[in-house]
């Protein structure tokens, strides 16, 4: 199998009639990495036998933060859609360190757009070579994309922040090396840089999820932790403006980690299909596994077609706000759905084989994550409204 | 020292179909750096790396080739020279000939590296010969190199030996697998790699054909390889130790 397939490269060419070339050296570089070095690691990342840490940090070695940065930066200055490209990659090798990646990956984002030109120089290359990792601290336990009505606080104390507060479900949390922290001072919500080593940053344990088990997921609890007025990110009172601006182009991330997930769970089902028999032939000959293929395909390329037509609208400066939530909503509902039907065509061996459940547990996570589809359907029904008038 | 590669961008042998008389079709067929040629590029940048120097890609190839050359520029070597020709279709001996005149003109080099059979064809003819055309000493199957000076010591892998030889610089070698892990090139050498040096050369203008080929390939089929079908019977005790000890024999499983 190879991860970049001839599918990517087509959609490459059709998207950089010029240029195409060289993204595509990247991508099934990238490609071939991934298949020899995190994608036979999975099952082991799943079943807690092997520990994220060594390779994601050789991910970032081979640079897939640095895709769509600025050279000034240590980055590689490619289209944000070699970048989301290269997510779905990873999301086939293995979700757990994709989902890692694309949280550490925001807050270079968020940092880029809305940090001081000290902080970008003193952060991003770090992030971008991954020397550190980062996580992106917003929900808390009665607050969700609701960011408005969050209860932590940073209150100005002699030229110091104090942040009091707790957050819940963060990715990276305890192995990451740098938070993005958003507390409410008295002009709002507002966004944060907070070092690891600073005093009064705790951790909860470990959450037990249903899927993405090879990613850390926990409470971060915040008492009297100061950081110096420098680590405010931006203006005072705009950090959830900041937060749903990081989170739109997250979401293009989100949808082609799905697209990722889907398409290897679809990969196993076609060659399980070809070669399990029934009444004296393969399944694949039957017509109800036909139209579960059929429909499973035209789900994962519409998918892939929605993540790769956002990352372009955001690449041309464009508004990709419900373009971005549309991809998120529907592929992450579509890799469900991919998944399930993958246990289903498995059979009994899909119930009991992690290799084949994982993809669904791992998928599940991802309708909920980052806005829920329900509240994500509320801003494109929004957006499209105000657009029509 | 100047470190020499041999590169083949080879048919993909893990991609590659046959008709229905079992003969391969390359048309159209998948390709790649020859799967040994990674371990002879790692082993010239660590040569490289212990004594500075440079390391230049030397391939015979179609306008293709030159994404298996890129690759190892991307590992790290310095430039790349293509000779424009199909080795599909020419004989062992002429596609060591081209290679010999091109290292010629883009040398001296002191060492010259090449895998000990390409992927898709493994013939293993051509590391000698161009030892022999260019009046070099070979020195085959590597698993280990170290240049001192004048002199190299290698490790020869051979069936159920290892040949420790030495060899007076400059010399050809063809390297083993176990010889080395090579690494994987990052993403922004993968970018920078296009902008190194990568000179064409025409073979007419360059080395005209000499001789008649000295063999052709008549015809080449795949192997239709019968299943064993091996029984064991007894009781199970006894049937699972001979199954398991069967297949430890295979080689798959370990022992």
């Amino acid at each position: 199998m190879a991860i970049y397939s001839a599918e990517h490269r087509r959609l490459m060419e059709m998207f950089y009639p010029s240029g195409h070339q060289g993204y595509s050296d990247v991508l099934s570089s990238l490609g071939e990495f991934l298949e020899n070095e995190v994608l036979p690691l999975s099952p082991k990342l799943d079943s807690g036998e092997a520990s994220i840490a060594k390779p994601r940090k050789a991910l970032f070695k081979q640079g897939i933060c640095q895709i769509a940065f600025p050279e000034e930066y240590g980055g590689l200055g490619l289209p944000f859609s070699v970048y989301s490209n290269a997510v779905e990659l990873l999301g086939t090798a293995d979700a757990s360190i994709a989902l890692s990646v694309e949280i550490h990956s925001a807050v270079a984002e968020g940092l880029h757009r809305f940090g001081s030109s000290d902080q970008k120089r003193e952060y991003l290359p770090r992030l971008l070579s991954g020397e550190s990792l980062a996580s992106f601290t917003l929900t808390e336990p009665a607050s969700g994309s609701d960011a408005g009505t969050m209860a932590t606080t940073a209150e100005l104390k002699g030229g110091e922040f104090s942040i009091n507060g707790s957050k819940i479900f963060i990715t990276n949390a305890g192995e990451a090396d740098l938070y993005m922290v958003f507390a409410k001072t008295r002009k709002g919500p507002s966004c944060f840089l907070v070092e690891a080593s600073c005093p009064g940053l705790k951790f909860g344990s470990d959450l037990r999820k249903l899927g993405m088990r090879g990613s850390r997921t926990s409470e971060v609890i915040f008492t009297d932790c100061r950081v110096p007025k420098e680590n405010l990110v931006g203006e005072e009172g705009k950090g959830a403006d900041y937060a749903k601006e990081i989170l739109h182009g997250a979401r293009i991330i989100v949808a082609a980690m799905n697209v990722g997930i889907a398409r290897l769970a679809y990969d196993k089902s076609v060659a399980y299909a070809r070669q399990r028999k029934a009444f004296g032939k393969t399944i694949s000959e039957f017509q109800l596994i036909r139209e579960k293929i059929a429909d499973m395909k035209t789900d994962l390329n519409a998918g892939r077609l929605m993540y790769f037509y956002a990352s372009k609208i955001k690449e041309l400066g464009g508004d990709y706000s419900s373009e971005a939530s549309q991809a998120k909503v529907f592929a992450t509902e579509m890799s469900v759905r991919v998944c399930d039907e993958a246990i289903q065509i498995h059979g009994g061996y899909g119930y009991t084989t992690d290799e084949l459940h994982r993809h669904w547990r791992d998928a599940r996570l991802l309708t909920i994550g980052e806005g829920t589809s329900e509240v994500l359907r509320m801003l494109i029904a929004r957006r499209e409204l105000a657009r029509s008038q | 020292m100047k470190v020499a590669v041999c590169v083949k961008h080879a048919v993909d042998e893990a991609e590659l179909k046959v008709d229905s008389s079992g003969s391969p079709l390359f048309a159209g067929a998948a390709s790649k750096m020859s799967t040994f040629d990674k371990n002879a590029v790692e082993e010239a940048l660590r040569l490289k790396a212990a004594h500075s120097g440079e390391v230049v890609i030397v391939t015979v190839g179609t306008g293709d080739a030159k994404k298996s050359m890129k690759e190892a520029l991307a590992m790290g070597a310095d430039r790349g020279v293509l000779v424009n020709a199909d080795p599909l279709k020419m004989d062992p001996a002429r596609t060591a000939e081209l290679l010999a005149a091109a290292l010629t003109k883009a040398g001296p080099f002191d060492v010259i590296l090449c895998s000990e059979g390409s992927s898709d064809m493994y013939s293993g003819l051509v590391p000698p010969m161009v030892g022999e055309m260019l009046g070099l000493p070979y020195v085959g199957y590597a698993k280990k190199v170290e240049v001192g000076g004048q002199t190299a010591k290698v490790e020869r892998a051979l069936e159920d030996s290892v040949e420790v030889v030495e060899a007076p610089v400059p010399f050809v070698a063809s390297v083993v697998s176990e010889i080395n892990e090579p690494r994987y090139p990052t993403l922004i050498q993968i970018m920078q790699a296009s902008k190194k040096p990568l000179e064409e050369l025409s073979p007419d203008a360059f080395v005209p054909v000499s001789k008649a080929p000295s063999s052709a390939t008549v015809a080449m089929k795949a192997q239709a390889m019968a299943r064993k079908k091996v029984m064991f019977e007894g009781p199970p005790d006894e049937t699972a130790k001979k199954l398991v000890d069967a297949l430890a024999s295979e080689g798959v499983l370990p022992r």
